[in-house]
């Protein structure tokens, strides 16, 4: 089977051999799927069938493609799932471990032939000892007549339970699409609404006062407001895909470390930016990975503390004020502050005097180099990963929040962005400028009282709001801009936060709300301190939106 | 076209002739790669950065695209001026650490498009006291005026440009 790889005539042609390929992959995720609900369930005939479909069909493209290496293979699958079909024998992990290797083959073998189909030459990986493995489990079984006349009667009974006409339905209702196609398509939506608001906002049309033209307007408006609305959704992922891939890292993990979990997916349904969903995998992974070998105690350990010797892993997912907010929670004996503490103390992290609170001291394990593990494991424990998490949950617009309960397990929340294209935003004028706030900063907004003002110093402003003394950045100062007048008292004062303390920005005045897409600034720019991007607005001009966290940073460095 | 087709081809070429945009800066003309410009505007409203060196004039809105903008005058350290309706911003692509990417670069006025030819392209001559100038690809002579050869890549990379403004004045 090792024989370099000859591609007949139909599968040289590059479109075919395509065409195979992904539709191949379809049905790879489909079957680790089903796989999974199989190993959870193993009377799950309508799994079992979908699992058995799956290779079926990858059977018949690869014998029309004369691929043999995958033929045999998904045939001796084939012959394995037929038998638990037959009931001759009842799936077993063991069963489930070879299939998804077979999965993996399989998997493997179209990452060779995607290159083959670009023209490098390539050959399939070899599969005898996977054979091998096969035949052993199938016959393992088999040695066992007397279960074979009960399943003939069974047989009845499996055979009209396939969910098949649900099945065509889904598939009719969706195509696919290349995501450059969708991205451009994004891009010129975006475009076409800046266009349609400069029409819109016109000074010659809008003195024409007619209303016939302000109602076609309107209209023009409305429909475009929808069309970027949908063409947004297209980009839209359901949280299913990331779930699914954690399963299996739960499963093959669980297996190693010879802890038992049990996953509990809630939520899947959410939908989030396709972006982020991809940037999620590696931070999530990270994560499931931490509870699993941190969090998780062995089945002995958790029976001896009198819990379910099962330990329970959940991946939630949800909507909560605008943003998204996935929990990884674990039952396992939590987060150990002291040991955190100590650990940190060691390394000259943390004054030995000083005395953090709960909170600050789970947050340290989001500094580079830390861990807290006593010995390095194949999973985890080199002390890279907590800090990588959460410079990539940043990079989304991100925040990560560790709750932890000793003995009884932690829960790691991260509130993200619907998506990563578009930002609400409130305009603020600063002399002849307008800058964009990210909505998500602003706490409140006034108008201060002159009596509210006071001073550090005679330099640093302070402004009492509501009991609260908060420290003012003036925006004209720190971008040195002439502003309309430098009595604080004339313009406004944003309360925004940033690491956690609140602070007062101070504008002259406030133009509006408005939804914008954010456009990375390149080159000389790329690295202003509170400057995260700009925007085009309304009139045309580009408008530059500010990040708090710079701004207010920079001021305390 | 006629003009290239009808010049003999020289016996050494010179990977610097081809043709080539001209711009005035000051009383200099310079000339750029015509390949490298994607298109030519008129001034437009520029939105300031903040935090940036002075060359750097700000963002545009080209189309729906947030592009930098340059000043070359302040880039090589030439004295300011204020735009006149001749004044053009140039938009060049330009390559930074692997990655193309466009910016808008404000010059006095553009002038044509010329095909230089290996002969009429010089080295840049040593302006001694150790003026660095690895941004300029060299000198063209056509009909009497010097043309001064830019490598825009170079102009754009992030160190200083110092003193061309002197050494040319």
């Amino acid at each position: 089977m090792a024989d370099p790889l000859e591609l007949n005539e139909l599968a040289s042609d590059p479109e075919l051999l395509r065409d195979f390929i992904v539709e191949s992959r379809e049905h790879l995720s489909m079957i680790e799927l089903h796989l999974l609900a199989l190993d959870q369930d193993p009377s799950d005939t309508a799994a079992l069938n979908a699992v058995f479909r799956g290779f079926h069909t990858i059977k018949g493209l690869a014998g029309f493609l004369e691929l043999d290496a995958i033929q045999t293979l998904t045939h001796d699958i084939e012959s394995v799932l037929d038998l638990a079909r037959n009931n001759s024998i009842s799936i077993t992990p063991a069963h489930i471990d070879v299939i998804l290797a077979s999965k993996d083959y399989v998997h493997a073998c179209l990452r060779q032939l995607e290159q083959a189909a670009s023209g490098a030459p390539c050959d399939l990986p070899p599969n005898t000892e996977l054979l091998a493995s096969i035949h052993a489990v199938a016959e393992g079984p088999q040695a066992k007549p007397a279960e074979v006349p009960a399943a003939m009667s069974a047989l009845a009974s499996t055979q009209p339970a396939e969910p098949e006409p649900a099945q065509p339905a889904v598939e009719a209702s969706s195509i696919k699409v290349d995501t450059h196609k969708l991205d451009f398509l994004v891009d010129m939506v975006g475009e076409m609404v800046i266009a349609q608001s400069l029409v819109k906002h016109d000074p010659d049309l809008a003195g024409l006062a007619k209303p016939r033209l302000a109602r076609n307007l309107a209209q023009l408006a409305r429909i475009s407001g929808e069309v970027q609305r949908t063409a947004m959704a297209m980009r839209m992922l359901p949280i299913r895909s990331l779930f699914h891939k954690m399963s299996r890292l739960v499963r093959d993990l669980s297996r190693k470390t010879g802890k038992q979990v049990e996953l509990e997916l809630i939520g899947e349904e959410t939908e989030l930016d396709r972006g982020i969903v991809e940037e999620l995998a590696d931070p999530v992974m990270h994560m499931v990975r931490n509870s699993l070998d941190h969090g998780v105690e062995t089945p002995e350990e958790r029976a001896a503390a009198g819990k379910n010797p099962v330990a329970r892993l959940t991946l939630k997912a949800g909507h909560q004020a605008g943003c998204v907010v996935l929990h990884v929670i674990d039952d396992g004996r939590g987060l150990d502050a002291q040991k955190i503490l100590r650990k940190a103390r060691e390394k000259g992290m943390v004054d030995a005097s000083a005395t953090p609170a709960e909170n600050e001291i789970y947050n340290l394990i989001f500094a580079p180099g830390f861990s807290t593990a006593e010995r390095v494991t194949s999973v985890s424990g080199r002390g890279v990963g907590m800090d990588v998490v959460l410079r990539q949950i940043q990079k989304l617009r991100g925040k990560i929040e560790i709750q932890s309960t000793p003995g009884h397990g932690a829960a790691f929340v991260l509130k993200l962005p619907l998506t990563l294209a578009i930002i609400d935003g409130l305009l603020a004028r600063v002399g002849n400028e307008t800058y964009i706030v990210p909505l998500f900063a602003v706490r409140e907004m006034l108008r201060p009282l002159p009596e509210m003002i006071s001073t550090v110093e005679n330099r640093e402003e302070m402004v009492l709001v509501r009991g609260s003394l908060l420290p003012v950045v003036r925006l004209h100062r720190r971008f040195g801009i002439a502003p309309r007048s430098e009595q604080l008292s004339d313009g406004l004062l944003i309360v925004s936060e940033a690491q956690g303390k609140r602070f007062c920005l101070a504008v002259d005045e406030l133009v509006g709300k408005q939804e914008v897409v954010i456009k990375s600034l390149s080159g000389p720019m790329r690295q202003v301190r509170g400057i995260a991007g700009a925007a085009i607005l309304g009139d045309g001009r580009v408008g530059l939106i500010l990040d708090p966290e710079g701004l207010f940073g920079r001021k305390a460095a | 076209m006629q003009a290239v087709i009808e010049t003999p081809v020289p016996n050494k070429t010179d990977a610097r002739a081809g043709k080539y945009l001209t711009f005035g800066l000051g009383k200099e003309e310079f000339a750029i790669r015509v390949m490298s410009v994607r298109e030519i505007m008129g001034v437009q409203e520029i939105t300031v950065v903040p935090q940036t060196p002075g060359y750097v004039k700000g963002v545009i809105n080209l189309r729906g695209k947030v592009i930098p903008v340059i000043d070359l005058r302040l880039r090589f350290g030439m004295p300011e001026q204020d735009y006149t309706p001749r004044t053009c911003i140039i938009v060049v692509n330009i390559e930074q650490e692997g990655a193309r990417m466009l910016t808008g670069v404000v010059v006095d006025e553009v002038c044509e498009v010329v095909t230089l030819q290996s002969g009429d392209i010089e080295d840049t001559p040593d302006f001694g006291h150790g003026v660095a100038t690895p941004y300029l690809l060299g000198m063209a002579k056509q009909k009497g005026k010097v043309k001064i050869l830019l490598d825009i890549n170079k102009v754009m990379s992030e160190q200083e440009v110092h003193g061309l403004g002197d050494a040319l004045l």
